[in-house]
C-alpha cells in the first residue's frame, strides 16, 4: 500500500475560514471586561472587548508529553525578567513538570495576578512582559493592586461554560492613571524526581496572556478599576 | 455615570460574557479526516469546525492561567482542579508532586447530545484488529506558532466496513508523586476535552487507513 499516493492530486478547496465563521461562534472565546468606578464607588465606565492573545509561554504550558516524545527536543518560555528557561524533553529521561500541591514539599505554581501597564507591544504572542508595567503603590502613576480572585468553579449555562479571573486596583496616586495593556502572570515551579531526590526549578513569573486594550482606560484619583478575564466554551 | 453599580452576580455575568462584540473570535478549531483505501488512494476528505469543547478543557487551561496552587503560600490546589477535574486538593507524597499531560484522539460509532460535562464518547471504537475495531497509531502533537495539531492514524484490519460518527479529544493529567519507599508513582485523570460528530459518517472499508487531525488555533 502506498500511503498518501493520490493525496497531492486531490482537488479539495480548503476554505480560508473553515472554522466557526458566519453564524457559528468560535467554540472557545475569551473576553476582557474593565469596570471603572469613581471615588464614590459609582461605575463611570465599562469597557468590553474580545481578548486575543495567549502568549508563546501559554502554548508551552499546555504542551502534552506526546510533543516531547515526538520531537525529542525541548520547549522553552521566557519569564518577565527576560530569562529563557528550557523544559527538557522526555527522551533523555529528565523532564521536569509543573509542581502540584502535596503533603510533603511544596513549590507553589500560582496566579501572581492580572498585571496592568501603560504601554503596548505589537506582537502579543512573543510578549513575555508588559511594555510599561504600572507599579503597585500610591505614588504618581501607580495603582494599589488588590489580590486577584481565582475562579471558584465553572459556570454552566446550557451548552456553554465559563470561568473568570478578577482583580481590582485602587488609584490613590493623586492623579489619573491610564491603563493600555493587561496580562495574566503565573509564578511557575517545575520539579524533577531523579530516583534519589527531587530538584525544583523556579521558572519565575511567566506571562501567559497579554492584551492591548482597544481604547485606553483612565482611572480617576480616588477611584478604582476591576478587570475581568472570562474564558468560555461554546458561547 | 454608566450604571449605579453591579447589583448582583447576574449583572456581572451579563457584563463579562458579551454577545455584541465585533471582531474575530479568539480561537478557531477544526477537524480533518483523510481516508485512504487499501491501495493508498484518497477516497474521502473532511474538514469541519470543531463545535463542542467541554468544561474539562476549560479546567485544563486553567492550569496555565492560574497555576495549580490556590495562592503563593497555599498548600492546596486551586478550585477548578478539585471541583471540576476531581484531583486531590493535596497529594500524599514523601517528596514533591507534579503533573504532566497526555492527549489522544478517540473515535466512536455512536452519537449523543452534547453537554459541557460530557466525559465519554457514546460508543468508542476499541483499539484492535477484530470486527468493529480500529488499530490506533501513536498520537502525534506538533505546533506552529500558536496553532497546535493533534493527529492519529487508524487502520481497519477487520473484514467489515467501519463507520466513524463521533470524535473526541481526550486529555489526561498524570499526577506524579513519591511513595514512602522513595519510588515514583503516578495517577492518571482522564477527560473528554471535545466532542464532535460526523454526518454523514466517515466510512473505512476493510484495509482502509485514515488520519484524523484536530487543529487548535489560538489567534495570538
Amino acid at each position: 500500500m502506498i500511503i498518501g499516493k493520490g493525496f497531492e492530486d486531490i482537488n479539495v478547496k480548503i476554505p480560508n475560514d473553515a472554522s466557526d465563521a458566519g453564524s457559528h461562534e468560535s467554540t472557545f472565546n475569551v473576553y476582557l471586561t474593565v469596570v471603572v468606578r469613581d471615588s464614590e464607588g459609582n461605575i463611570i465606565k465599562v469597557h468590553r472587548q474580545r481578548s486575543h492573545s495567549p502568549t508563546n509561554n501559554f502554548r508551552t504550558a499546555i504542551l502534552p508529553e506526546q510533543w516531547y516524545q515526538e520531537t525529542g527536543t525541548s520547549a522553552s518560555w521566557i519569564n518577565t525578567l527576560g530569562t529563557t528557561n528550557t523544559i527538557t524533553g522526555i527522551p533523555n529521561g529528565a523532564h521536569a513538570l509543573i509542581s502540584y500541591p502535596n503533603s510533603h514539599t511544596n513549590y507553589q505554581t500560582y496566579l501572581v495576578g492580572i498585571l496592568v501597564g501603560s504601554g503596548s507591544q505589537s506582537n502579543p504572542a512573543s510578549a513575555y512582559k508588559l511594555a510599561a508595567p504600572i507599579a503597585n503603590g500610591s505614588g504618581a502613576g501607580q495603582l494599589i493592586y488588590q489580590a486577584p480572585t481565582l475562579p471558584s468553579g465553572i459556570i454552566i449555562n446550557g451548552n456553554s461554560a465559563y470561568f473568570y479571573i478578577e482583580q481590582t486596583y485602587i488609584n490613590q496616586s493623586g492623579g489619573t492613571v491610564t491603563i493600555t495593556e493587561v496580562g495574566i502572570v503565573v509564578e511557575v515551579y517545575l520539579t524533577l524526581y531523579t530516583g534519589s531526590s527531587t530538584t525544583a526549578y523556579n521558572q519565575g513569573n511567566i506571562l501567559m496572556w497579554y492584551d492591548v486594550l482597544s481604547s485606553p482606560i483612565s482611572v480617576p484619583n480616588g477611584g478604582s478599576v476591576t478587570i475581568y478575564y472570562t474564558f468560555t466554551v461554546n458561547p | 455615570m454608566v450604571a449605579p453599580d453591579l447589583a448582583n452576580g447576574e449583572d456581572i455575568a451579563k457584563l463579562i460574557i458579551p454577545d455584541d462584540l465585533p471582531d474575530e473570535p479568539t480561537f478557531k478549531a477544526y477537524i480533518e479526516a483523510k481516508i485512504y483505501d487499501k491501495e493508498g488512494h484518497v477516497i474521502d476528505y473532511r474538514r469541519q469546525p470543531m463545535r463542542s469543547l467541554t468544561q474539562y478543557f476549560l479546567a485544563f487551561l486553567s492550569i496555565a492561567l492560574v497555576g495549580t496552587y490556590s495562592g503563593s503560600s497555599s498548600t492546596t490546589a486551586q478550585s477548578l482542579l478539585t471541583s471540576v477535574l476531581g484531583m486531590p486538593s493535596s497529594q500524599t507524597s514523601s517528596g514533591s508532586a507534579d503533573i504532566g499531560y497526555s492527549w489522544s484522539i478517540q473515535l466512536g460509532s455512536g452519537t449523543q447530545s452534547f453537554s459541557p460535562s460530557l466525559n465519554s464518547l457514546a460508543a468508542p471504537i476499541a483499539n484492535g484488529t477484530g470486527a468493529g475495531q480500529l488499530a490506533y497509531g501513536n498520537t502525534i502533537v506538533s505546533y506552529s506558532g500558536l496553532t497546535i495539531y493533534v493527529s492519529v492514524t487508524v487502520t481497519n484490519y477487520s473484514s467489515t466496513t467501519i463507520n466513524v460518527t463521533e470524535i473526541g479529544l481526550i486529555g489526561s493529567i498524570i499526577l506524579e508523586y513519591e511513595t514512602s519507599s522513595n519510588t515514583y508513582a503516578s495517577t492518571s485523570f482522564t477527560y473528554l476535552f471535545s466532542y464532535d460528530t460526523f454526518s454523514p459518517a466517515v466510512t473505512l472499508p476493510p484495509g482502509a487507513i485514515a488520519t484524523f487531525q484536530i487543529t487548535l488555533s489560538f489567534s495570538g
